[in-house]
């Protein structure tokens, strides 16, 4: 299985939460929000000038920019 | 600590009851009921909470602001099946470890104020992510039900909700409601006061329940931290909980956050991340508990998704969106401005007639009430048409769920100065009127966005500086007055813009820290709850402005009334010769590198300062010389008979323009062929092209009108609100500058 970071990922593919960046700047609230380990993800959508990315994780639908996007490992 | 008693058909899902000393104190205490018990309502964002607690609460319900920070507070003390109850609604929360003023109230208020009974409202068509604030709840050792929301959202969604599962896996009663339609409400308010109890916390590692154990065995004996919240700081101070952290530090606390920090490093020599192990604890819960009360999920298309892909549409979405934005624009003049004509003018001229009539012996008093009194409330009351519709507006686009999509949509574009999506909706109300796109900063979740758009967002050209524009358009520039308008547009937001990458430069930086944006489903707002919002903050402006922009409408015309030469009376000097005037005279060589250093150009840029649009009346007065025609005096019964009909005439012109809305707009927002007035003609001669432009570029930068700044100031500070006055007033005169000797050199 393919490691990656989710700004790496396309709208439609799904993957599993691997780790967040320790320094992340959302570090807390995505953990609050459910990116905890094995949590499933999927891209949704690509906002219209290529940035953000929409993404529904626990149901719930969030929009993350790229570079917060960098300090998420996930593993298809 | 013994395990939870389960029926058999519901597996242990390992949780862990608390000590019962705490919630026999609480019941006994409501039982007691010498008071009345406090409940205190707790839920994320998006699920229904307001239209939840309007339900309950309906007409007793009292809408305020938290002390200090800009947070609407909604309580209502009520009666249930003959008992009383104190209701306070907490604002949305989607975890107690607070990233948003929003949140540190909800925690604050919990920790402090020792509720008798905490509502959780849950989306149940999202359970996993609301249960997570549900858990957090749990540490904290307060009676708790739980209000299952949006049931029928689920259903349609293909969930089937088990409430009876969740509420034995939970320890907690939970009952279903669908607060847009009152079901529900009565049964929850009994739940709450009745069988609200401790529920079944979160049984986390062992390493972490132990040094948690540690931590609270320290509180024990502190009689400064509430025994209620004893397990959930030593959890928050074990997640690294940066406010816990500051606020257990400034109340002497420093033994506990020794014993924390040696519990941390202990933790992480042995590979222990607290905050990680708490939230995949809490979620590996979560998840086990939707499962229980949600046991058939099948996934189905919803609504949200099928609309969203016209809304975010690649192409689509951003031209749809700014279409949106046109209509509701559109919707605001053509349905509130016969009204603002209506107070305005009739309604005036009515009462400074019978004023003028009745107090025809008091001259002064007349002159007082016809000259100061009623234009300054007349002032304040044009207003409110406008704002009324664009809060509704405003409203339910924030309501329904499409200004989150808004954001995501702009966000790409307002991250190249500084900002984020959310941002661009403050700046595109501004449009229509800068008073509410102050109070729309309030979406924004950190304070240097709030002030740093609430300082731009006056640059966005509001509607009451459309006629100045016209009227100059029309004198100067009669072929391209449309070109001339979307240009002063344009520069405006160019440099709104601009000064949003300086101030981030400078004095505002970013606070850091990503974004992120949630998009919630799409929902049909109730209307009484819209209307509620929308009447109230237009009452409250009503409020705040009238003494501010009174006493400006009071002192300028002091200041007109008063002469500054010998030989003249009070209040019947002509404008020249008023102290105004000769003001007016002496400021002026200020304004003759921009090339209208003139007294008449000058002044009439004052009033601009109470209302834009007053700067076109003030320009009549003074260069064609009209009295603020002193109406006629209507008797009694002839007045209210022409009111009633002028108002009459509103409601018909402005039911009327409502299918105009849709039509396609006309971008001739220049002349038509009767604004060829007398006024355009006095304006021709007295500027030429490259003063009238510079002139009109002064106007569309200098000052946010009063009512902007007295929003500005009650929702960031007096400070805020005077430097951007004094800011955008240099601006403009450079602006002004550059613009008059460019063009006096091309024109």
């Amino acid at each position: 299985m393919e490691e990656r970071t989710l700004d790496q990922l396309n709208p439609g593919d799904a993957a599993h939460v691997v780790s967040l960046d320790p320094r992340h700047p959302l570090r807390r609230r995505l953990l609050e929000l459910g990116f905890v380990r094995g949590a499933p993800v999927t891209v949704v959508r690509r906002a219209p000038m290529g940035d953000p990315l929409e993404l529904r994780v626990n149901g719930t639908d969030l929009a993350l920019r790229l570079a917060d996007l960098r300090g998420i490992r996930v593993r298809r | 600590m013994t395990a939870p008693l389960l029926p058999p058909s519901v597996p242990d899902l390992g949780g862990l009851r608390l000590p019962d000393a705490a919630a026999c104190a609480v019941t006994v205490a409501r039982l007691q009921g010498a008071r009345e018990p406090r409940v205190v309502v707790v839920g994320n964002p998006n699920v229904g909470k307001t239209t939840l607690i309007n339900a309950v609460a309906g007409t007793r319900l009292k809408v305020g602001n938290w002390s200090g920070v800009t947070v609407e507070k909604r309580e209502a003390h009520l009666s249930h099946a003959g008992r009383r109850v104190h209701l306070l609604d907490l604002p949305g929360a989607y975890s107690l470890s607070p990233h948003t003023p929003e949140e540190l109230i909800a925690r604050t208020a919990l920790m402090d104020e020792a509720p008798d009974a905490v509502m959780n409202v849950l989306d149940a068509g999202n359970l996993e992510r609301n249960l997570y604030l549900t858990l957090q709840l749990m540490d904290f050792g307060l009676p708790v039900a739980v209000a299952l929301n949006l049931v029928d959202e689920a259903r349609d969604k293909g969930l089937t909700v088990d409430a009876p599962a969740l509420s034995r896996a939970l320890g907690v009663p939970v009952i279903e409601t669908v607060a847009s339609r009152s079901v529900g409400t009565a049964d929850l308010m009994s739940g709450v006061l009745d069988r609200a109890t401790l529920g079944v916390a979160v049984r986390y590692p062992a390493a972490i329940e132990e040094a948690a154990q540690d931590l609270t065995s320290c509180m024990s004996g502190l009689s400064t931290l509430p025994p209620h919240a004893h397990r959930y700081l030593a959890l928050a101070l074990l997640e690294g909980d940066p406010s816990v952290r500051g606020r257990l530090a400034a109340t002497g606390h420093q033994p506990l956050l020794e014993a924390a920090d040696a519990h941390l490093a202990a933790l992480e020599a042995r590979g222990l991340d607290p905050l990680i192990e708490i939230a995949e604890a809490r979620y590996a819960r979560a998840g086990d508990l939707a499962r229980v009360a949600v046991p058939q999920a099948q996934a189905r298309r919803t609504f949200s998704e099928r609309l969203d892909r016209l809304t975010l549409h690649p192409l689509l979405g951003i031209p749809l969106f700014l279409g949106l934005v046109l209509l509701v624009f559109r919707l605001t003049f053509s349905v509130a401005s016969p009204f603002v004509d209506l107070i305005g003018g009739p309604l005036q001229d009515i009462l400074s007639g019978w004023a003028s009539a009745g107090l025809a012996w008091f001259p002064l008093a007349r002159d007082l009430v016809v000259g100061a009194i009623i234009p300054g409330v007349g002032t304040v009351l044009s207003f409110l048409p406008t704002l009324l519709v664009l809060y509704l507006a405003m409203s339910f686009l924030e309501d329904s769920g499409y200004m989150a999509r808004a954001a995501f949509l702009m966000d790409r574009a307002m991250r190249s100065v500084g900002l984020d999506g959310r941002a661009f909706i403050p700046l595109i109300l501004g449009f229509g009127c800068n008073v509410p796109a102050v109070y729309a900063t309030r979406t924004l979740e950190r304070r240097s966005d709030r002030v740093l758009v609430s300082m731009i967002l006056p640059f966005m050209s509001c509607s009451a500086r459309l006629p100045v524009y016209v009227v100059f358009a029309a004198a100067l520039f009669p072929r391209s007055g449309s070109w001339l308008v979307w240009g002063l547009y344009v520069l405006g937001m160019a440099v709104a813009f601009l000064f949003a990458l300086v101030l981030r430069r400078t004095s505002l930086p970013a606070e850091g820290g990503g974004v992120l944006l949630e998009l919630p489903p799409y929902r049909f707002p109730a209307w009484r709850v819209l209307w509620k919002h929308a009447w109230r903050r237009t009452a409250s402006f009503a409020r705040r402005a009238r003494t501010t922009v009174m006493g400006t409408v009071a002192v300028v015309w002091l200041l007109l009334a008063l002469p500054a030469v010998s030989g003249q009376r009070f209040a019947t000097v002509p404008p020249q010769q008023s102290l105004f005037g000769v003001v007016s005279q002496a400021v002026s060589p200020i304004f003759a590198p921009l090339g209208f250093g003139n007294w008449q150009a000058t002044g009439a840029l004052v009033p601009g300062f109470i209302a834009k649009e007053v700067v076109v009346g003030t320009l009549g007065q003074i260069y064609l010389g009209e009295q603020a025609a002193a109406p006629a005096p209507l008797g009694l019964v002839a007045g209210i008979t022409q009111t009633l009909g002028a108002a009459w005439d509103a409601v018909k012109a402005s039911v009327s323009a409502l299918p105009t809305v849709l039509a396609l707009p006309s971008l001739s927002a220049g002349p038509s062929a009767d604004t060829q007035t007398p006024l355009a003609a006095a304006l021709a001669r007295a500027f030429t092209p490259a003063s009238g432009l510079a002139y009109l570029v002064f106007v569309l930068l200098y000052t946010p009108c009063i009512a902007t700044v007295g929003a500005m100031a009650q929702e960031h500070g007096r400070r805020v609100a005077w430097v951007t006055v004094a800011y955008q007033l240099a601006t403009a005169w450079v602006v002004g500058l550059i613009v008059y000797q460019i063009a006096s050199r091309v024109l």
